[in-house]
């Protein structure tokens, strides 16, 4: 399990909310066009995979930041959003 | 192993983009993320829509429908999920590999069982408490002389009368009383508390024996018929004291259950109601979730290991099954 800082900047509004849409499922988004997930090696592939399909290479731009156990740590967090932590089961 | 439980009456499960949107009436109670849930398990009366049950069938999320008691109706699973390719190998074990899986599996329950009255004796020494260890002892021995399932049956039988009668001297709060198992219906909180217990527990192995593959209907020690997914039984049986006993008594002992207010009489049976419901599977998962052992796994971690030795046996069934023990 790693946390992965995923943005993108991304011009067509159609596409953008496709992304943003499918990243909501993976995690959280902190800022407007940043998201962490906690995903395992299966999951983050997986969602890179369906990315793919969403995205235009020749106009859109995504990065992943793959974050270690340590730097995890160190993380600093000015104003609202909390980093993320890992989900767990819900009850209702 | 990521679940969401829906124990509250009367909800709508409905899909929005890729989050679980749990409403009741006009108000949304939570969402959860679709792509990293592996189960749902809905308790009772709540609704879900067309739309999610096809997302879920394409991602291949069992949902599980059960009683408010944890009794499970049945399961929406996707058609290729049903081919059970290791169902081959299965068949083909000889009554010879069943019996010593049996076997096996029968010394561990009573082996846990036995561990489970120790750790209380040591605690809270008492003459039943040692008797009942002792006897333990005594069939743990008996187990390899049995020949026949039968008298396998016959022996766990018997365990289970042995461990069941000093299990009472485990509680430790006055509010709660337990004299014998009964089941079908439950006859009091406690027998509620193990019955909706061992019923979680059952329903969350036998989606990992789906998930693995295996065949749930072809067993060793219970006998499998086309209604009852006999090899969750078998595999149930080394994880009742472990997990659910420990966490029965554990729950009362701390008083984070009432039995008053937690449990409600009907028909003659002893049930959880709505809040005693969510206490304990809050209780379970917090369980369930602990990270235990050397290489620092959650619980869970140790469900799905026996369900992959056991499909190791499978594939080569001379490898033998080694269940799963407390120490």
């Amino acid at each position: 399990m790693l946390l992965y800082i995923i943005t993108y900047d991304i011009p067509c509004n159609k596409r953008r909310k496709k992304v943003s849409d499918l990243l909501e499922g993976y995690g959280t988004r902190v800022q407007y066009s940043v998201f962490e997930c906690i995903l395992n090696h299966t999951k983050y592939c997986e969602l890179k995979k369906r990315l793919l399909k969403r995205v235009n290479m020749n106009e859109d731009h995504l990065r992943f930041y793959p974050l270690s156990k340590h730097t995890r740590q160190t993380i600093e967090v000015w104003g609202d959003v909390p980093v993320t932590s890992q989900t767990h089961s819900t009850i209702i | 192993m990521k679940s969401l439980y829906v124990s509250q009456q009367g909800c709508y499960l409905s899909l929005s983009q890729e989050q679980v949107l749990i409403k009741k009436g006009q108000t949304t109670l939570n969402q959860a993320q679709l792509p990293l849930i592996e189960q749902i398990l809905i308790f009772g009366k709540s609704q879900v829509t067309t739309q999610l049950i096809h997302t879920c069938l394409k991602k291949e999320i069992p949902i599980l429908y059960l009683s408010r008691m944890g009794y499970c109706y049945g399961r929406v699973l996707p058609i290729q999920r049903g081919y059970r390719y290791l169902s081959r190998y299965q068949q083909v074990l000889t009554p010879l590999d069943r019996l010593l899986v049996a076997q096996a599996i029968v010394t561990a329950k009573l082996k846990n069982s036995r561990v489970f009255l120790m750790r209380h004796h040591r605690s809270h020494p008492s003459t039943n408490l040692e008797m009942a260890i002792q006897q333990l002892d005594y069939l743990i021995t008996k187990v390899s002389c049995t020949e026949s399932t039968e008298q396998l049956l016959g022996t766990e039988g018997a365990g289970a009368a042995i461990y069941f009668s000093a299990f009472g001297d485990c509680i430790q709060n006055p509010d709660f009383i337990f004299i014998a198992r009964s089941r079908r219906p439950p006859g009091n909180p406690i027998n509620a508390m193990l019955s909706f217990g061992y019923q979680v527990l059952w329903n969350h192995l036998l989606s990992l024996i789906e998930l693995n593959e295996l065949d749930p209907y072809q067993a060793c020690l219970h006998q499998g018929h086309e209604r009852h997914a006999a090899l969750t039984s078998d595999l149930l049986e080394e994880f009742r004291a472990a997990i659910v006993d420990s966490l029965v008594i554990y729950m009362i002992n701390r008083k984070m259950i009432d039995s008053d207010q937690d449990f409600e009489f009907i028909e003659g049976g002893c049930y959880l109601n709505e809040v005693g419901r969510r206490k304990y599977l809050q209780a379970f998962l917090i369980r369930m979730e602990e990270i235990i052992g050397v290489d620092k796994q959650p619980r869970w971690d140790s469900l799905m290991r026996q369900v992959k030795k056991f499909r190791e046996f499978v594939y080569s069934p001379s490898r033998k099954y080694q269940p799963y023990l407390i120490r």
